[in-house]
């Protein structure tokens, strides 16, 4: 049995009419038939040649034909497995299924000393937050990092070695940065487990691949692990100020790379991601969580449902505030819950505070009864003749009848309502008598919880522990090669 | 004449680009000494960064008047040239994004704004190993040299450029600014860089003060 999700019971918001979809993708196949996209990678510019795509060699760039575009979208598949070191965790990507995805951040957030400034973690802090994430209920694929590696070991080994720690500490589906090679020793290390491993595969906007990202679609293609493919646009900077107008640039680009993956390896499994962001006018940094973000999302949502490929929503974890604030709350809760609501089959949430910048497992753990709420949403309201409970109305009768007592509010009851973790759900003199708590400091009890009692439910053995240790150390000699250490 | 040099300074306002080739040809022809026209739209390009610094005025404004600024000062620049006189630069700068890195959108603010501000910009772009960075500051003899990454695994890569400079025995000449999302200032600090910024504004500024002009 995969992990189940959330399932949209209801069908999904719809922000655009067929015509503007319509509007959107021929405008999106004019890109790319006539603008084209830059794929700096030469066996890439070959495959894409054989397959009748117009290639100029000396600017790298490629024009596709609509006929080509429209059939490999169609090859994509629509659902696939991602496998999990536990199985039980495998994930089935597609359909109306909603799963979350921890959201990095490149530092962990000060919050023990409140000035919440960016800091290191040592590496027992990072295993713990990996150890956190993989007790979080609602959070299925584990994200990037989660925070940029630990003391004590150089820049080049820190997605590597975050890799290595969510496969020692975390039975999750693994899935994290494929730059700088790490997508090499991702896959090698779940090729060991015997598991997989996936990474993104990012254009740079506007309309261009770098070979290294190309090296990741073929090596994820050929591994047969699931791809994803991303823009990262910033509307107004790197892509048009419209929604509509990025929403083109970012699909063109996002179909690039679908487009390649099919080719590589007819069927490959693909979810496309949208991290796109407005440009923040006052600072030259995107807009997180910007509503225009939930906007653009919400409608690339919509487009790629059409299209039939698995489609995640990448702002919602990323808020322009800087601490666990108001701002914080409810930027990450109305973007999840937009995205929930138009059908993204994937939300990254968990963990990020500011932007890609700082993150905290104290955020994961909110972020997980944001999750939490936002899921049982959208599994909807169940109507029948038990829900209903139209006998029940009548034995209980007027007043003084009474529910409480009754079976059927037992059974009921933790399916109807969401029993929050770690929000503040106490009665005024209660929260007086337990000393005024906030949602951080349950937080905090829940993570010291968590790190008291849990231990991943299935351990690397030693055997496999050392595996996964020779594979950090040939990254290591890997880098010093490359003069990276 | 007054009229005239506030209808262009407008420009930098409405990014009527027509309208300000227009106005600056006719100042021109009136026979307006070129660099006080460029020395007057300079404060209105100040004010502009000014209250952009206050958040009265937001990128596209900045960046429309660095546009219109970039697109009249080569006509100001060959009046000057015809006169038989020198065209005062602040400076060159060679700007690029490091290697492994091919973030630029905070490259191409920094870069429309140092040209705005006056000085002569050499963009290498993004993924730009040490020695091309070397080899640029070399060739256009380079006042300054920008450099930018957003990631923290290419932040190192700053280090190996001034590390470079210092072995080619040319780090006197040149001063080093960084910047980018993964800098910080302790970084910059660390690695011996003689300015950082983190926004593309204070950029210019930094670059301006680092020449003391």
């Amino acid at each position: 049995m995969p992990l189940k999700g959330f399932v949209r019971k209801f069908k999904p918001l719809e922000i655009l009419s067929d015509e503007d979809i319509e509007s959107i993708h021929k405008s999106t196949l004019d890109v790319l038939k006539e603008t084209g996209v830059i794929i700096d990678h030469k066996k890439a510019l070959d495959l894409f040649k054989r397959s009748d795509c117009i290639v100029d060699y000396d600017k790298k760039r490629v024009r596709m034909p609509e006929a080509l575009v429209e059939c490999e979208l169609k090859r994509a598949p629509s659902s696939y497995r991602m496998k999990a070191r536990n199985r039980a965790k495998d994930l089935i990507v597609g359909g109306n299924t909603v799963y979350f995805k921890g959201a990095p951040g490149f530092y962990a957030a000060d919050i023990e000393n409140n000035t919440w400034e960016t800091r290191s973690f040592t590496r027992k802090e990072y295993y713990d937050y990996v150890t956190i994430t993989d007790v979080l209920e609602n959070l299925h694929l584990q994200g990037p990092y989660p925070i940029f590696g630990f003391d004590g070991i150089p820049d080049c080994m820190k997605i590597v070695e975050g890799i290595a720690a969510k496969f020692r500490n975390s039975s999750k589906a693994n899935y994290d940065a494929g730059g700088f090679d790490t997508y090499f020793f991702g896959i090698k290390m779940a090729q060991t487990l015997n598991t997989e491993f996936s990474a993104p595969i990012c254009a740079s906007s506007p309309l261009t691949f770098y070979k290294e990202q190309i090296d990741i679609a073929f090596a994820l293609a050929e591994a047969k692990f699931p791809a994803f493919t991303i823009s990262g646009c910033s509307y107004g900077g790197s892509g048009p100020v419209t929604i509509a107008g990025s929403i083109v640039l970012d699909n063109a680009e996002v179909i690039a790379g679908v487009v390649l993956l099919q080719l590589i390896n007819p069927g490959q499994p693909v979810c496309t991601i949208d991290q796109t962001n407005p440009l923040n006018m006052k600072t030259g940094s995107p807009n997180f969580d910007n509503i225009a973000s939930a906007l653009h999302m919400a409608a690339g949502t919509q487009i790629w449902r059409k299209y039939g490929i698995p489609h995640m929503f990448a702002a919602a974890g990323y808020t322009n505030a800087k601490k666990l604030d108001i701002q914080c709350g409810y930027e990450r809760g109305i973007n999840a819950i937009i995205q929930a609501l138009c059908g993204a089959n994937f939300i990254m949430l968990h963990g990020g505070i500011y932007g890609e910048y700082t993150a905290h497992p104290l955020a994961a753990i909110i972020d997980d009864d944001i999750a939490g709420m936002v899921g049982r949403f959208i599994e909807g309201v169940e109507v029948n003749s038990e829900t209903i409970a139209l006998e029940l109305i009548e034995e209980v009768g007027p007043a003084p009848g009474f529910y409480l007592n009754k079976e059927h509010t037992r059974k009921w009851w933790e399916k109807e309502q969401y029993i929050s973790k770690v929000a503040d759900d106490l009665n005024y003199q209660l929260w007086v008598k337990e000393g005024k708590k906030t949602t951080i400091d349950y937080a905090k009890k829940r993570m010291k919880e968590i790190l008291d009692n849990h231990c991943v439910d299935i351990p690397l053995t030693q055997e496999q522990d050392e595996e996964i240790e020779k594979i950090l150390v040939e990254a290591r000699k890997w880098y010093e090669n490359k003069d990276l250490m | 004449m007054e009229e005239l040099l506030n209808d262009l300074r407008n420009t930098l306002s409405t990014y009527d680009k027509n309208e300000a080739f227009r106005i600056v040809r006719l100042i021109i022809e009136k026979g307006k000494d070129p660099i006080e026209v460029i020395n007057f739209l300079t404060t209105k390009m100040v004010d502009i960064g000014n209250r952009f610094a206050k958040y009265e005025l937001f990128l596209p404004d900045l960046v429309g008047a660095g546009d219109i600024m970039q697109s009249i000062l080569p006509i100001l620049e060959s009046e000057i040239k015809k006169k038989g006189l020198e065209v005062n630069k602040l400076g060159t700068v060679v700007l690029g994004t490091v290697q492994g890195d091919i973030h630029s959108i905070g490259k191409d603010l920094v870069n429309i704004l140092l040209k705005a501000e006056g000085f002569n910009v050499i963009d290498l772009g993004v993924d730009n190993s040490a020695s091309n960075f070397i080899k640029a500051v070399k060739d256009y003899n380079a006042d300054i040299l920008a450099m930018s990454a957003l990631l923290t695994t290419t932040a190192n890569e700053q280090k190996k450029v001034i590390e470079s400079l210092v072995s080619e025995g040319i780090r006197h000449k040149v001063k080093v600014i960084v910047g980018g999302g993964a800098i910080t200032e302790d970084f910059a600090v660390k690695i011996g860089a003689d300015g950082y910024e983190s926004t593309a504004p204070g950029a210019a500024k930094i670059a301006r003060n680092l020449l003391k002009k």
